[in-house]
């Protein structure tokens, strides 16, 4: 892995105890419907792992992102494009033309077949038709090359890199740098990018959420009011912790990630979600990905976790327990256990770098390949009496997780 | 004299202040300096105190070099500059012709008139911030505010040596020491007393008028323009403007003295009366506009203006008279002239002729006869007719296909190029690529219907098999627009690469093939590696991209029947050897590709043994897919293929023969080409009758299709499509660019290496002093004959001499251009128009990413407050308006390939669609000129620029 990258999560590990140390935060403040422990969520149990046996160039899967029958997958050490029609997975590495090794952010456009490639070190590619186009320090307006994070804004493609943000026109070759000069960009660490509703959205290690406004050109910025501490003093007063790791905007709901917990804002109201007192299993988010306002999966240190239905605050977290062959799909409201359900091996490794939704399907990349999801039957929120089979009951229904 | 600004300009530049401060540390924050116009420099520096610097000014060529700009001259130099717009209009005259012509608003103070020509601030710099009176009595202080003080260099700017103007004028050499001289207006050092002239303060003579007087600027507003037959320009290069200025002259003052008038005859009633329009009447008998120094306006004769100068009231003519319009006779003049002082009589025949104004409309544009020069052609799907795009005319031709007369003429967008028709054969369209659009035509009316914008410089275009969707080459873009065809509204732009050129859908209408004619970037020293962009018309994305090893220059492109191949028109150049080579058959050769479907190519020369194939550019394919026809348009004919024996020849090929032998052969063709027709001047487009018994070639350069019998082979009829029977010397010299007769072996012609008069995107070895020594990008032809000196050394000083004998020895081999055929050539490529700048409208506020830039552009310090030396500064070796100094400098890009490590400054104009950069072709994009080669800030002070600086300076760099 890159020093970088290494570094960056690192830091984050280091950090996490602390994150533990933090006082008690009151209770999550979210309007509660009428709701039974038979409401239960849809839970994937069809899962399909790929690793570098199956083809993958390897197995440490930075980024995902879906294009019709495509599903592109960026690894520490090359390009794989997997055919959901027929299984099979084509790999560019640098021999093959791939401008860099690392390809850590993937942004597909549906509307042109354009794959916009940002790589760790390496800068921004686009793909189309068999070329690399690269984008590089040297012979562009790129700010930087450790390009975390890709989104696609009109004709416009943003690059999140570790100086800045850098939006390029692709009409006019126009490229703007987004820094500390010219955006409330305290740190210039760039970590994640969303772009919906005329509003782009750059996730910045120690900086927040910053909300581009595509038609004023005007910045927002979402800080923790709480300052840079560890903890949350005061609950759902705005996002969790500066330091950010993933952004995605759907339904005009923002679902935020950082190494200390995760956040959700509707345009009025924030919902923080810590470890201690939700369903997530961990507070370190590597990434987020919203499929609606109420439905966000979380790619954590400790397995993929999902709020399968906000209004409820109803959990599924997913795990892989190697020793045994097994997986996990644990059903929680809020801290409360639901269920535990036995399902097939779903996740290849615990440790989640992405998620990517693909329809009722899900795409998950780990730190030792990838997993497809497949959602026949899938349904949003809850239903009364889903899927009960492979459910098996916690001895105590009302554990609290508490931090493990 | 700030408070005379405008509120408009303080709050911009109030603006322009709060961005500065966010987006720039405030150690580097520019300033702002305006231009305040010479009205404002005259405060100080009229009269005799100030050796009367303002009225030496007016009575100078620069007081009226904006105004020479209507004078039919400035047309033709114009068309030799390469500028498709009027001189009065384009920024590349403007620049030399008028001071901060290409300013953004705000950068003029209210005081500031352009028409006052090349003011004090051309070579004084803007004088916002150095002007009060103070300040410019400390010159350093002076200084450091922006003041500058001319040299000879900056005088060399717009004075060096211009092919254009020396076309044209008649003028004398300049020599910018005499120059000097003429224009020299010393201050004295020891200031004459000032003393009251006879009569005393003109204002207090006569009192208040009882009409108000508007003054010639307040004319201008309407009089200016080629509509109005430059009546104000006409005035301004008059006497009458220099009446007031040339009263302080000596002879003048003579003149005075000898008239009973003593003192400064410039404010002596008794000169004045004749030579400053409204003279003796104080100042409230003129609007604020007024301005007594402009001396003998237009009121003198036609009576204070005031009353009658608005626009409803002047279209009026007996209210105008009512207010106060007079219509001047001969006691008008005679009130002045029968007193004057030429001691001949005074004869108002012949004085009314000679500042006569008609308000007649100019025409501005070539006085060159208008060609038609047909590019491309389609015909109707049902073949009744055939629609030809004429580029120089700017029109696209009908022509019945039955009796093969002309049945109409649209008018278009500027150089139009290609042609096509919806399928329901109601809707044609056609591609401007001067104007980058698209123009809609209604096919039964004959009439453009809409006119929609594309991307830069479009080319090709056709429909999907539905009708529904319009695909446009972006040719100056590398990109295609996708355009709905109902709605005209354009859906997607997709990705090609370098300059695409032609496409061609396949029969089974699911792919459009697209050729690009420039090579993709390649490393030093590597084959040109062109690519044909595959795209799928069911999803409307870029499903695949096939390289075409070793080949450049694709255009042509037409689908065999069968949909299992496309063949396009290609040229292998050697660029890696010196050109010298040609005799070998070595430099380029000319030929065709057969494109397979899953990306396999086969290419195939049509050179054959003492005679090639010059500048293949277009194919078609019969329809039983037995035949192609492809245009030589370097030797006037078409090549008959005979596919069968072709494919033939390839199966019985083994695959390294395929890859290595047979696209290199010069004399395959001989066993798959049926025959060559002979066609018209420079073949170009080709289309064929649904019936395969008919094809149609469209001959650029003289102005005619020919038609040919497909069953005999031969070309049957031409069809004349109207163009001027007179062959001008710029045509002439058009017809020998396009021509390969020039080359040895016919192997090429000008137009291979420079198609549409640009780049071919190539780095070549051109001498014979070893492999790989001296590689040179190729340069842009557009609007360059005022840039000499030539070539990347600059050793050639014309373009007689880089297109003469250097031609014969270095590139073509054979006899030279004799110098009538030579004097021909140089015409045409000086015409050769630039496009105008698609980042910036002529006076257009910049970005701020490009004002920021343009801040860099000029800067003195470095970031940290270093001082940068002239020679380190953009705008030291890039002044504009060609922003070339023209002068030979190192700026550390020599590598161990070159004998020299001197390169000519090439300009900058249009920058951005001639890459690659530097003299030999090695960085990509501007970017690389200063990441990647410029480590020692030998090429501009650049090293500590940010990243987002550079990114700024690239933005304004586009905009030149």
């Amino acid at each position: 892995m890159n020093l970088f990258l290494a570094a960056a999560f690192s830091f984050a590990v280091t950090l996490i105890p602390m994150a533990g140390s933090a006082a008690e935060a009151p209770q999550p403040n979210v309007d509660q419907p009428a709701v039974s422990d038979l409401d239960l969520p849809y839970v994937y149990t069809d899962w399909k792992q790929y690793t570098v046996e199956d083809g993958l160039p390897n197995d440490h899967i930075f980024a995902i992102d879906v294009d019709g029958p495509w599903v592109w997958i960026g690894t520490e050490d090359g390009l794989a494009r997997l055919d959901k029609r027929t299984g099979e997975i084509r790999s560019w590495r640098e021999k093959d033309g791939l401008p860099w090794r690392v390809v850590s952010a993937i942004a597909a456009d549906p509307d042109t077949g354009e794959v916009w490639l940002g790589m760790f070190g390496g800068g921004l590619a686009r793909f189309s038709g068999g070329r690399f186009d690269h984008f590089h320090q040297l012979n562009s307006g790129l700010v930087n090359d450790v390009v975390y994070g890709v989104c696609i804004e009109n004709e416009n493609i943003w690059a999140a890199t570790t100086a800045g943000a850098s939006r390029y026109n692709t009409r006019t070759g126009e490229w703007t740098i987004y820094t500390e000069k010219n955006a409330p960009m305290e740190e210039i660490w760039n970590y994640g990018c969303s772009y919906a509703d005329g509003k782009v959205y750059l996730g910045v290690w120690g900086s927040g959420v910053l909300e581009f406004d595509v038609a004023t050109e005007h910045w927002k910025d979402y800080l923790d009011p709480d300052g840079e501490m560890e903890i949350d003093l005061y609950r759902d007063d705005g996002i969790v912790h500066v330091i950010t790791t993933g952004v995605s905007y759907v339904d005009k709901t923002l679902w935020i990630t950082t190494y200390f917990g995760a956040s959700r804002y509707d345009g009025r109201h924030w919902r923080g979600y810590f470890e201690k007192d939700s369903g997530s299993p961990s507070d370190f988010h590597n990434a987020v990905k919203a499929r609606s306002a109420n439905e966000a999966w979380f790619s954590t240190d400790k397995g993929l976790a999902q709020v399968a239905d906000f209004p409820t605050d109803t959990w599924v977290v997913y795990t892989t327990d190697h020793a045994s062959h097994t997986g996990q799909a644990v059903i929680s409201r809020g801290d409360r256990v639901l269920e535990t359900r036995t399902i097939p091996p779903n996740i290849p490794h615990n440790y989640v770098l992405w998620t990517a939704i693909d329809g009722d399907d899900l795409w998950v990349g780990t730190s030792k390949g990838l997993a497809h999801a497949k959602g026949t039957g899938y349904f949003p929120g809850l239903r009364r009496g889903a899927d009960q089979a492979e459910t098996q009951k916690p001895e105590k229904q009302e554990t609290n997780r508490g931090g493990s | 004299m700030r408070n005379s600004r405008s509120r408009a300009v303080v709050l911009t530049g109030l603006a322009y202040l709060l961005a500065m401060a966010w987006s720039v540390p405030s150690a580097a924050q520019p300033k702002e300096p305006v231009y305040v116009g010479v009205r404002v420099c005259s405060e100080c520096h009229s009269g005799p105190g100030a050796g009367h610097q303002y009225s030496l000014w007016r009575l100078s060529s620069h007081a009226k070099a904006l105004a020479t700009l209507s004078m039919p001259e400035s047309k033709e130099i114009a068309r030799l500059s390469g500028s498709p717009e009027a001189p009065h209009t384009a920024r590349v005259c403007l620049g030399c012709h008028a001071t901060a012509a290409d300013a953004e608003e705000w950068e003029r103070d209210e005081t500031f008139l352009i028409e006052d020509g090349v003011q004090c601030e051309t070579c004084h710099g803007p004088g916002s911030e150095y002007m009060d009176e103070a300040v410019m009595r400390d010159r350093e202080l002076a200084m450091e505010r922006g003041l500058r003080m001319a040299s000879p260099q900056t005088c060399m700017i717009c004075h060096g040596p211009k092919g254009s103007h020396e076309a044209v004028l008649s003028t004398e050499p300049y020599v910018v020491e005499t120059a000097l001289e003429t224009i020299a207006h010393p201050r004295p050092v020891s200031p004459p007393i000032e003393t009251s002239a006879q009569g005393s303060a003109a204002g207090a003579l006569r009192g208040s008028s009882n009409r108000r007087g508007a003054g010639v600027r307040g004319c201008a507003a309407c009089h200016s323009g080629p509509e109005m037959g430059f009546q104000v320009s006409r005035w301004r290069m008059g006497p009458h403007a220099r009446a007031y200025a040339v009263l302080a002259t000596p002879a003048a003052l003579e003149m005075a003295r000898r008239s009973g008038v003593d003192g400064d005859p410039q404010v002596s009633y008794a000169c004045l009366r004749c030579h400053a329009t409204g003279a003796g009447h104080d100042a409230s008998s003129f609007e604020a506009g007024f301005d007594s120094r402009d001396g003998v306006q237009c009121e003198s004769c036609h009576g204070a203006g005031a009353d009658y100068s608005a626009e409803a009231v002047m279209l009026d003519r007996p209210a105008a008279k009512a207010a106060g319009l007079q219509e001047p006779g001969p006691e008008v003049c005679a009130s002045c002239h029968d007193q004057g002082h030429a001691g001949s009589p005074f004869d108002y025949e012949a004085a009314v002729a000679k500042i006569a104004h008609p308000k007649v409309p100019i025409t501005v544009g070539a006085t060159e006869p208008v060609y038609k020069t047909p590019i491309n052609l389609a015909l109707s799907p049902d073949g009744s007719e055939l629609w030809v795009a004429c580029e120089s005319s700017s029109t696209t031709v009908v022509i019945d296909t039955s009796t093969h007369e002309l049945l109409a003429e649209i008018e278009v967008g500027g150089q139009p190029h290609d042609v096509t028709f919806h399928p329901d054969g109601r809707r044609a369209y056609v591609t401007n690529r001067l104007d980058d659009t698209l123009s809609v035509i209604d096919v039964e009316a004959r009439e453009v219907v809409a006119t929609i914008d594309v991307g830069d410089e479009p080319h090709g275009v056709l429909l999907d098999s539905s009708g529904e969707l319009i695909y446009v080459l972006n040719g100056a873009q590398d990109s295609v627009s996708q355009i709905d065809s109902a709605t005209l509204e354009e859906t997607k732009r997709l990705t090609t690469s370098r300059v695409p050129w032609s496409l061609a859908l396949s029969p089974d209408g699911e792919k459009i093939f697209v050729t690009n004619t420039l090579s993709g970037f390649v490393a030093p020293r590597t084959t040109p590696m062109s690519e044909v962009t595959v795209i799928d018309t069911r999803r409307g994305v870029v499903e695949d991209r096939f390289t075409i090893p070793a080949a450049n220059l694709l255009q042509g492109i037409a689908w065999h029947p069968s949909g299992e191949f496309a063949m396009i028109t290609l040229n292998r150049t050697k660029n890696l050897v010196p050109m010298t080579r040609l005799l070998q058959g070595w430099t380029i050769t000319n030929g065709i590709g057969l494109v397979w479907n899953d990306g396999r190519v086969d290419q195939v020369l049509l050179d054959q043994p003492g005679i090639a194939f010059p500048d293949a550019a277009d194919a078609i394919i019969t329809s039983d897919g037995r035949l192609a026809l492809v245009t030589s348009s370097g030797s006037d004919r078409v090549a008959v293929v005979d596919l069968g024996k072709l494919l033939a020849l390839l199966d019985a090929a083994s695959p390294e023969e395929r890859e290595r032998v047979i696209p290199n052969h010069l004399a395959k063709s001989t066993e798959f080409v049926e025959t060559f027709v002979k066609t018209g001047r420079s073949p170009r487009g080709i289309t064929i009758t649904a019936d395969d018994k008919t094809a149609y070639v469209a001959n650029a350069l003289d102005d005619t299709v020919t038609v040919i019998d497909l069953e005999r082979f031969e070309a049957v009829e031409e069809i004349d499509l109207g163009g001027p029977e007179l062959i001008s010397q710029t045509r002439w010299g058009e017809q020998l660019f396009h021509s390969a007769d020039i080359t040895f072996r016919r192997q090429f012609s000008c137009h291979s290496c420079h198609p549409d008069g640009h780049v071919d995107g190539i780095t070549y070895d051109i001498e014979p002093d070893g492999i790989g020594t001296d590689p040179v990008d190729n340069r842009t032809l557009r609007g360059i004959f005022d840039t000499a000196p030539f070539k990347w050394t600059g050793l050639n000083p014309s373009l007689q001499r880089q297109c003469g004998p250097r031609l014969a020895v270095f590139f073509t081999r054979i006899e030279p251009f004799d110098p009538e055929e030579l004097e021909a050539l140089e015409l045409y490529i000086t015409t050769i128009p630039r496009p105008p700048n698609r980042y910036r409208d002529l006076g257009a506020p910049l970005t701020e990413a490009q004002r920021l830039g343009k801040a860099v552009y000029q800067r003195t310090h470095t970031n940290g407050g270093r001082p940068i030396p002239p020679e380190g500064r953009c705008i030291n070796c890039h002044p504009g308006p060609l922003f070339t100094d023209r002068q030979q400098h190192n700026v550390g890009t020599q590598t161990p390939l070159d004998l020299e490590d001197t390169f000519d400054t090439p300009h900058l104009t249009n920058i951005y669609d001639s890459a690659p950069y530097l003299h030999d072709g090695t960085a990509f994009s501007l970017e690389e000129i200063w990441t990647r080669f410029n480590t020692y800030d030998q090429h501009g002070v650049t090293n500590d620029l940010t990243k987002d600086q550079l990114n700024h300076l690239i933005e304004y760099l586009k905009t030149l």
